[in-house]
């Protein structure tokens, strides 16, 4: 019992009198901690964070219908299918072909809100269509027609089977439908969408007189291919008269492009904690080394090797413990500032890494202690002493 | 005895400068390797980014206005076409060596002996160009599709084998007309008619599933368009966009003359569409938003992300060799306090320790230069199969930081030391 009091007055003493090397020593043992846990903690969360930059590439999977088109109860049911945290966006599309100043067009109607989030590439000069009445065109289209951003343009829109049922019969002059429309929006995305006009679902039942009917739908999950194939079964399975499929180009290509991320991610946490861990082994060595003179002194007075290298040794864990501590935290905010800085987002802590961020310091700093201790016992005393 | 001091110095104590050399080297190193690193990170991602494809399309002007003027079902009635001789041109341009792949499409009609009708695309897959500039280019679908598989067969090889009429067709058609490789298609295009053989299959996952693939004079001589092209897919490295960019490629003719000399003479993907408009008669280039938005966004993100990781590594290595050099000068307190107590001056005693520190450094900090370099291209070789190119900026960089945390990391040590009693050291407290 009054050995053990004596062990931890001797550490806590020897911390406290030589207090600009353990400062110095402490220094060297956080920042090390510090690195390994705010790079181990980014490793882990690289692919969540940068998957959900990929989905700026937009939908990964679409829909297609075993019928005709797609209704809305299958939409919702495909959403139920989807982890709610991965689904970045479900935008379902029905296609018509309408007429400006009577030349036929192709127009999509949908909820812009989702097809934000599914085409978050498309670039649109002034505003997305979000009330009755509006209507966003392709640029070509804009060309075309001549249309600005502000202008008004009517769609009309003949219904197909009521002319095609009077085909033979006299001639009956069946009036088209008609929507007013404002142009709020010209968009560019370098694809065939500056070809479409695109416009709110209402507008379209309006125009068309039948009843929503989606003809495509497009799902941006954040996921690699594998996950995303298991979603895509699950809902092939679940949904009745619905197909997923995964869109390959943008799919294989991700999967590519973030493994690559991530094992350089890898190579350089493995680089870089080699190497911090090396320099705090090396601080300490030098920080141990400058006390021959008080394991000599002790040696002479009579303390045997075993009970020098574990007050050593108590020193060294008690200092990696408390470092790796500070450290773990520090690599912590590390982390979130870079996440925050990045990706506009906060990280998740990893509770399991506090600990092991200290296990690690105390074995850096108990093995590069034991090296100088171990050549200092193993020293006549006298010649310590003597300062050879 | 300035100079022997030293040269002794580092005889007598060669372990212990040992140590300190090695631990600047190891900070060097580490400051080299991920400067280097971060420097090309962008460069490196960029290529990898182009898995996705093309990032510039170019098609003839007014094929659009054209074909919706007056309503023709069928794309290129209108006559409208680029000039395939004009396709080396790409490679002229300012960024010409930005520019990594490109092929032209050129598709017709085509009608089957069985009645179906067909889409015939001619396309390069392996074309081998040789460039006025002396250079060589691979160019075509083979690495500009990397998402397509080949479910049966092979890529279809224009430079060796299968030079002539050969075809690969996508998996949808091909379970139509119920093909696999080896059968011959027997198609009739509206001027001349040909047999195709199949060589391979695959699997694109869109609606290039339905489509035949055709070398470009096979579906030349079929629609009876020779020399002329529908349209040039382009995959060129970029540089993400800014606003001058945005401002730019609304209309280049607003911007001042020092503003278009900055943006001509940046890789945006406007400039590179503007550039490509100005060798290719009467055509319009346009960036793929799709590809080239979203490659500006993650090239962007992991730019930053690559700095703050290499900041954090720097403060490491600084922090790391300050520690080092401010505990192994304190630990001379007894040979200092020997020289003082002879009478030496603290600004000899400044200037001896300064001097050996430095030296310590010149040898570690070079040292590590060259192991960062080797640290670095072990990073790009196994992750990117390329050597990290060392950027010139890294040597100066390096350098000053080695030498200004070094003497930083002495500054404590020294005034330590320049506040000593001689005799109480010497006593040994």
């Amino acid at each position: 019992m009054k050995k053990r009091k004596m062990y931890f007055r001797m550490i806590t003493a020897s911390l406290l009198r030589r207090r600009s090397r353990m400062v110095i020593a402490l220094l060297a043992i956080s920042i090390g901690a510090m690195i390994l846990s705010g790079l181990v903690t980014i490793y882990y969360d690289v692919p969540r964070q940068m998957g959900a930059q990929f989905r700026s590439y937009g939908a990964n999977m679409i829909l297609v219908s075993e019928g005709d088109t797609i209704t809305q109860e299958q939409v919702d049911a495909t959403r139920e299918q989807v982890p709610g945290d991965k689904l970045v966006g479900i935008a379902a599309y029905r296609y018509e072909t309408v007429r400006i100043n009577d030349r036929p067009v192709m127009a999509a109607a949908a909820d812009m809100e989702q097809v934000r989030n599914t085409s978050p590439f498309w670039l649109v000069e002034g505003e997305w269509p979000s009330r009755e009445g509006e209507i966003m065109i392709g640029k070509n289209l804009a060309q075309t027609y001549n249309l600005k951003v502000g202008k008004r343009t009517t769609c009309t829109y003949a219904p197909e089977s009521e002319t095609e049922a009077e085909e033979g019969e006299t001639e009956e002059i069946v009036l088209d439908n008609w929507v007013d429309f404002t142009v709020t929006g010209i968009l560019d995305t370098g694809g065939k969408e500056e070809d479409y006009a695109y416009m709110l679902l209402s507008d379209m039942e309006k125009l068309t007189g039948l009843p929503t009917e989606y003809d495509v739908c497009e799902l941006s999950i954040s996921s690699n291919s594998v996950g995303l194939q298991t979603i895509a079964d699950q809902i092939s399975d679940n949904v009745d008269g619905i197909s997923a499929r995964l869109v390959k180009r943008v799919t294989e290509s991700e999967d590519t492009v973030l493994s690559k991320l991530q094992s350089l991610v890898l190579l350089v946490t493995i680089v870089v904690l080699a190497l911090t861990m090396i320099c705090v082994a090396t601080t300490m060595t030098a920080v141990v080394a400058e006390r021959r003179k008080e394991i000599g002194l002790r040696k002479a007075l009579g303390a045997s090797n075993g009970s020098i290298i574990a007050e050593f040794m108590g020193e060294g864990v008690a200092l990696g413990a408390f470092g790796g501590l500070v450290g773990a935290l520090l690599g912590f905010l590390f982390a979130q500032a870079v996440s925050r800085n990045v990706f506009n987002s906060s990280i998740t802590l990893m509770p399991w890494l506090i600990p092991v961020t200290i296990i690690a310091s105390v074995l850096v700093t108990g093995i590069a202690c034991l090296i100088p201790i171990r050549s200092a016992t193993q020293v006549d005393p006298a010649l310590v002493l003597k300062g050879e | 005895m300035f100079v022997r001091m030293i040269a002794k110095a580092f005889l007598r104590q060669w372990k212990k400068m040992l140590m300190i050399a090695f631990t600047i080297a190891l900070g060097a190193s580490l400051a080299t390797a991920m400067l280097s690193v971060m420097m090309d990170v962008e460069d490196k991602m960029n290529q990898e980014l182009k898995a996705y494809g093309a990032n510039i399309t170019v098609v003839p002007k007014s094929a659009s206005v054209i074909s919706d003027l007056y309503d023709v079902g069928d794309e290129n009635v209108s006559g409208t076409y680029l000039k395939e001789d004009e396709l080396g041109k790409i490679k002229t341009i300012f960024w010409a060596f930005n520019i990594v792949d490109f092929t032209p499409f050129i598709s017709t009609e085509v009608t089957l002996d069985n009645g179906d009708k067909g889409q015939v695309t001619g396309t390069w897959f392996n074309h081998h160009m040789d460039l006025p500039t002396g250079e060589e280019l691979d160019a075509g679908i083979a690495s500009l599709r990397s998402w397509w598989t080949i479910t049966e067969g092979e890529w279809l090889d224009e430079q060796g084998s299968h030079s002539g009429d050969y075809a690969m067709v996508g998996t949808l058609y091909a379970q139509r007309e119920n093909l696999s490789v080896g059968d011959k298609i027997h198609v009739t295009g509206s001027a001349a008619d040909k047999e195709l053989e199949v060589v391979g299959i695959f699997d694109a996952g869109g609606d290039e599933d339905d489509l035949i693939y055709v070398p470009v004079d096979t579906a030349q001589e079929l629609g009876g368009l020779e020399g002329k092209i529908d349209s040039i897919e382009v995959s060129a490295l970029t540089t993400p966009d800014n606003e001058l960019a945005v401002k730019a490629a609304r209309d280049p003719s607003s911007l001042s003359v020092s503003q278009y000399e900055t943006w001509y003479c940046t890789a945006y993907v406007s400039s590179i569409c503007y550039q490509i408009e100005e060798v290719i008669t009467d055509s319009v280039a346009s960036a793929v938003r799709q590809v080239a938005d979203s490659e500006g966004q993650i090239l962007n993100k992991t730019k930053l992300l690559m700095i703050l990781i290499t900041i954090l590594s720097m403060v490491g290595a600084a922090l790391g060799i300050c520690n080092l050099v401010t505990a192994s000068v304190m630990e001379r307190s007894q040979e200092i306090g020997l020289m003082k107590a002879i009478g030496a001056h603290n600004p000899a005693i400044t200037a001896l320790v300064l001097a050996e520190v430095m030296c310590t450094a010149v040898i570690g900090g070079i040292a590590g230069f060259y192991a960062g370099i080797g640290f670095a291209q072990i990073i790009g070789h196994s992750v990117f199969d390329s050597a990290i190119s060392i950027r010139p900026m890294v040597v100066p960089v390096v350098g000053v930081l080695v030498a200004i945390v070094t003497l930083i990391g002495s500054i404590p040590a020294i005034r330590m030391l320049l506040n000593l009693r001689p005799t109480e050291v010497l006593h040994g407290r």
